[in-house]
């Protein structure tokens, strides 16, 4: 289904969505942050950013959240397991590439068991995204097989026509539901074939290419030397959309207590130490080396799919200035693959 | 400027009085640098030196990665000096196993980075060998230096409060602030020790606090200032107002300025008997 959506009418999208029982998160301003949050008010919206700083993950699997609590008497133990964390809502505006992120990161959540907490939001959650208008330099959504218009993830897909207008196109039933129950708010779709403002993200690597270096190059120099400049911080684990590596702790006195789910990622040096006192991956190269290894190796071979979306947050925010696609670039081009000394 | 750099790089180099250059390098965009660590005298065209050498280099002192790398020179700001000075007393370095690079800065960031209004160490107070025409080194008066604190200081209790409820809200617990921190060299950080579990390592309101305070406070009299954690909080929490309160408190009371002079001694860990808090009689 096609439809047009004017800018004048978000007002009453999302004074709709709140009738029809929706929570609203949307791309909000605030100082020098845009970030997907909880919105009230159309005027809270902010679209003419090239991405979020937070990426979607926290809506399904949040940085921090209970998942039992237990109280521990003379003869028994009681456990209390929470509800009420889905929420119905709508995500307005989030980006193709966080979309994307979703079935990627579904295959993970019902592998071997069905992780509830993810499924049952996945279900109380819409994603209307809006294609990309503009980029910068750190996205390659393009060389990960994706396009800054890319439907897939999406329920409903919003392109810009004009400064005023975005073109809206349902891709799920979900997504047809809803633009159904906020019928008022859409026009028409315009007749003939509507100018797209989408923006040209530069291919930067085959990604057919990478996998096949690293089958061969689990032990290499390149690790270490591209990273040494890493200080082993999580901060491109936890913008990462697809990074759902977490830690699960108990919150407790001698009697009672809470066990929660927290992010976790593999470039810290803890994440895989051992209570002897060993830890297999010593290095940062080892640990950097992981998280390539993890996103374009392994998960491509358990699950068929890339671990990365390609919205490049990770090395927006590195402090060291680590940049993935330029390390993905030098493993993808023959003539720049670094020769090992091993 | 940077011809004079690579230049002393390459002789250091060439004459193995190092084996390892820590300097800046081309970012991957025209915003920015990069830490690079020239093992060669080859590549010392690598190093660059611009408005955009935010980073402080000498947190790459307590990775065990690029100690690894041998007896570093290592180029250092007049700000960043000051950590030298600090992980000297504190017994972290001998002097005599790093080569201080001194450059005379003007001011880095863009926009300007706060630290730098009121920069009274545009030569470095510690070096080897200085590269860049020396700067006559201003002094500031103590107002003018802790002016970022004004606004912050005119709220009350209550205000201050529910601003930092807000901003730790945000914090994702990703540790960028306390990992680039040349000063947090802890083999074992508190945060990490869960027998007892001293600080809740969930990112909720009680376990942010507890982390961004602790973190402050065992900068307490320590922090140079150099305003790394500010820059590279991934959420924009402004930590540097926490660090500059402490440091300013410091001086009111004990007048030390952390990394300010390599005779002064620590004002956390010296004991005196002068000392006016009466638990300490």
């Amino acid at each position: 289904m096609e439809k047009l959506l004017n800018k004048n009418s978000f007002d009453s999208l999302i004074t709709g969505l709140k009738k029809q029982g929706y929570k609203t998160i949307a791309p909000k301003k605030d100082n020098k942050l845009v970030t997907l949050e909880e919105i009230q008010d159309a005027n809270e919206i902010s679209l003419d950013h090239v991405i979020t700083n937070n990426s979607i993950k926290e809506f399904f699997f949040p940085k921090t959240e209970k998942i039992l609590s237990y109280t521990i008497e003379k003869n028994k133990v009681e456990m209390e397991e929470p509800e009420g964390f889905a929420v119905k809502s709508v995500i307005f505006g989030s980006r193709p590439c966080d979309a994307f992120s979703l079935p990627v990161m579904d295959k993970v959540f019902n592998w071997d068991c069905s992780d509830k907490f993810w499924v049952e939001r996945r279900e109380a959650i819409t994603i209307v995204t809006v294609a990309c208008d503009k980029c910068d330099s750190y996205c390659f959504c393009t060389s990960v097989g994706l396009a800054p218009d890319a439907k897939q993830g999406s329920d409903v897909l919003l392109t810009k026509i004009s400064n005023d207008e975005y073109l809206v196109e349902t891709v799920t039933e979900k997504g047809e539901n809803l633009v159904k129950e906020l019928e008022s708010v859409f026009s028409d779709p315009p007749s003939g074939t509507p100018d797209r403002q989408v923006a040209t993200v530069e291919k930067k690597f085959e990604i057919d290419k990478v996998k096949p270096w690293l089958d061969d190059n689990f032990q290499h120099n390149v690790w270490d030397e591209f990273s040494y400049k890493c200080i082993g911080c999580g901060a491109c684990t936890f913008v990462c959309p697809t990074c759902h590596c977490f830690d699960i702790v108990d919150e407790c006195t001698m009697t009672k207590g809470d066990r929660v789910k927290n992010w976790d990622g593999c470039q810290f040096t803890m994440f895989t130490m051992h209570t002897s006192g060993h830890n297999p991956r010593s290095t940062q190269g080892m640990r950097w080396r992981q998280r390539i290894m993890h996103k374009f190796k392994y998960y491509v071979e358990k699950f068929d799919s890339t671990l990365c979306v390609g919205c490049g947050r990770c090395s927006r925010v590195c402090p060291a200035d680590m940049n993935i696609s330029e390390m993905l670039e030098i493993i993808a081009t023959e003539e720049n693959q670094p020769v090992s000394k091993e | 400027m940077i011809e004079e750099l690579r230049k002393k790089a390459e002789e250091l180099l060439r004459s193995d009085t190092v084996k390892v250059v820590f300097g800046y390098g081309e970012g991957s965009t025209p915003e920015r640098t990069r830490p690079v660590f020239i093992t060669k005298p080859e590549d010392v065209n690598k190093l660059t030196w611009n408005k955009y050498c935010v980073y402080n280099l000498t947190t790459y002192l307590k990775r065990q990665e690029t100690r690894k790398l041998g007896k570093p020179a290592i180029i250092v700001k007049g700000c960043d000096a000051k950590t030298i000075i600090v992980l000297l007393k504190e017994c972290q370095i001998k002097r005599e196993d790093v080569y201080v690079l001194g450059v005379t800065c003007d001011g880095v960031g863009e926009p300007l980075a706060t630290k730098c209004k009121a920069c009274d160490v545009n030569t470095p107070r510690i070096y080897d060998d200085l590269v860049g025409e020396k700067i006559e080194n201003k002094e500031i008066p103590f107002d003018e230096r802790y002016a970022e604190l004004d606004e912050y200081e005119k709220l009350s209790e209550k205000e201050k409060w529910d601003f930092w409820q807000k901003q730790f809200a945000k914090c994702i617990k990703c540790y960028a602030c306390s990992s680039i921190c040349p000063l947090c060299f802890c083999d074992r950080c508190i945060v990490d020790k869960n027998q007892p579990q001293w600080i809740d390592p969930s990112a909720h309101p009680r376990g942010n606090l507890s982390w961004n305070v602790t973190r402050a406070y065992h900068l307490a009299g320590r922090c140079i200032n150099c305003e790394e954690c500010q820059r590279v909080c991934p959420v924009d929490i402004p930590l540097n107002l926490l660090n500059k309160k402490l440091a300013k408190e410091t001086e009111k009371n004990f007048k030390y300025r952390s990394g300010y002079n390599i005779d002064d001694e620590l004002a956390m860990s010296t004991y005196k008997e002068e000392d006016n808090q009466d638990f300490f009689k």
